[in-house]
């Protein structure tokens, strides 16, 4: 047998290495360690960073069997079915110049009241087109990674919509992909508010699991109906307010809970979305919150308050918002600043 | 050298064409989740498959650093906790290195049968992580996972075993 020939080689004598019960401790230990480091003290995002960079190549490799599927299946499309989409695409375009239009008019109106009012303008947020390059593998997590990155100006917390609604928040930013919870996961929560009625609650991902919203913490007994329409109540000061989020499809009122069970239909695309827009999150353009005065006397505050409660509270609640959104890139919104005044609002009523 | 009776000798292997394997695992796993097959548990695991057969077959190459570094990888690209996949991959390239030695002098089909329980221990690590540190619950497709993977490993043996099955090349060992 001539030599380099055969694969079964004597093992070596004296540079074994460390045993693989070493090993197993070792690396074992490591990875167990850095499971609490990314759970409980958030500290790995710099090696994800690493990773995720070195991967971009074979993932955008692994992108292209389904880029060429569907650029195939594009050119044999028939000529029908783009015709139809045209039809519906007008038609979209038709019902929108109709909204846009009376958008001109509300946004000169809302600007000259405002103006009575003597309030700062309303503030607009920037926005940037993405598209979800794959779900997350993970059957019981709604997430999806989008193909911008913290080199495009994405930044943690930021809300992303498609052109129906919201569809999730951003929850970890990577230099080049980032990785978004959609609305329907059941870890993440959104501050909304009912159209019809105007009761402000939090909106949590189905807890079973389907594609659906779940409305916590309304009492049995409060005014909300089937087709009433949710939309951001932007309390949260992440999510820009009046944005619709989801479409109440079941109420269930049972005798022996507190709350109904409110079931919901998300407006956005949540389950298989492909294009979002990534927003920055409205709390950042905010100004600072002021410091509390406590040299007043308390009648005088009060008084002063009332006046102008309608108008600054949503102002007041927004404050705080932001720096707890973005210190823990934990899905939840907001819940601290909107659940609590939640239920007073119910018991008033 | 003691071998098993009536085996072909093999050449050995190369260890650019071992790393391009463990590459295309990767790929092919990131392939599943970017394409239809995203978010089904039943999916095999390329990377765990084609890791375990290096493990056996080259212990000396590929072990337990390579299966913790894949397995970050993995957790990066799939989103899930970082660590959990490189654990059960840690703990799947040490049992291979315990069976390593026996696994070989049996045919294939009885080797899947062998390898079945080492896939079913990584996987039920990965799922007890998950469940324990984000409470959801796997659903019972995942049972499908290991079987798939074990059903492929007759595959993987041939494709993974042909370079080395070629006929010895004289002229690239020639003494003089």
């Amino acid at each position: 047998m001539p030599l380099g020939t055969l694969n079964h080689s004597p093992p070596p004598f004296f540079k074994q290495g460390a045993t693989p019960l070493n090993k197993l401790i070792f690396f074992g230990s490591l990875s167990i360690l850095m499971m609490f480091c990314d759970v409980r003290w958030q500290l790995t995002q710099p090696l994800r960073s690493v990773f995720s960079v070195a991967l971009a190549p074979i993932q955008w490799l692994a992108q292209q069997p389904s880029v060429i599927n569907e650029s195939i299946q594009d050119f044999f499309e028939n000529k029908s079915v783009a015709q139809q989409h045209e039809a519906i695409a007008k038609r979209a375009l038709l019902e929108q110049a109709l909204h846009s239009g009376q958008v001109d008019q509300l946004s000169l109106e809302n600007r000259q009241l405002r103006e009575l009012l003597d309030l700062k303008g309303r503030l607009s947020t920037k926005a940037q087109a993405a598209e979800a390059i794959y779900d997350a593998a993970d059957p019981f997590t709604r997430r999806v990674i989008l193909d911008k990155g913290s080199l495009s100006g994405v930044q943690l917390s930021s809300p992303i919509m498609d052109e129906q609604g919201v569809v999730g928040q951003i929850t970890r930013v990577y230099p080049l992909v980032s990785e978004a919870t959609l609305i329907i996961d059941r870890e993440h929560s959104i501050p909304v508010l009912n159209n019809r009625t105007g009761a402000r609650g939090v909106a949590f991902g189905e807890s079973g699991g389907a594609p659906l919203l779940e409305l916590r913490y309304m009492a049995a007994n409060s005014d909300i109906q089937e087709g009433d329409v949710l939309s951001t109540s932007g309390v949260d000061g992440v999510y820009p307010p009046g944005v619709p989020v989801a479409k109440v499809i079941k109420i269930e009122r049972s005798a022996d809970s507190m709350f109904a069970r409110i079931l919901c239909q998300p407006t956005g695309r949540a389950q298989g979305v492909r294009f979002v827009m990534v927003l920055d999150p409205v709390g950042f353009d905010l100004p600072k919150r002021p410091e509390p005065e406590n040299n007043k006397p308390i009648g005088a505050a009060k008084a002063g308050m009332s006046s102008a409660v309608s108008s600054t509270a949503p102002a007041s609640v927004k404050a705080p918002a932001p720096a707890n959104a973005v210190s823990s890139p934990s899905p939840v919104a907001s819940p601290a600043p909107s659940t609590t005044p939640e239920p007073k609002v119910e018991v008033k009523r | 050298m003691i071998m098993p009776r009536g085996q072909q000798l093999l050449l050995p292997a190369s260890s650019f064409f071992i790393a391009m394997s463990l590459f295309v695992a990767l790929l092919f796993n990131m392939i599943e989740n970017v394409g239809l097959l995203g978010n089904a548990a039943w999916m095999p695991d390329f990377v765990a498959l084609v890791l375990l057969f290096w493990s056996v077959h080259q212990p000396q190459r590929v072990s337990i650093g390579w299966a913790f570094f894949l397995g970050l990888a993995c957790d990066v690209h799939q989103v899930s906790f970082l660590g959990q996949h490189a654990l059960a991959y840690v703990v799947l390239g040490f049992f291979a290195t315990l069976i390593h030695r026996r696994l070989l002098w049996f045919s294939v089909p009885s080797q899947a049968l062998q390898v079945l329980p080492l896939f079913a221990i990584s996987h039920a690590i990965s799922m007890l992580i998950r469940m324990s540190l984000s409470g959801s619950l796997m659903g019972w497709s995942m049972v499908f996972a290991p079987l798939l993977e074990a059903m492929m490993w007759p595959l993987m043996s041939i494709i993974l075993l042909a370079p080395q099955r070629r006929a010895p090349d004289p002229d690239e060992n020639r003494p003089l």
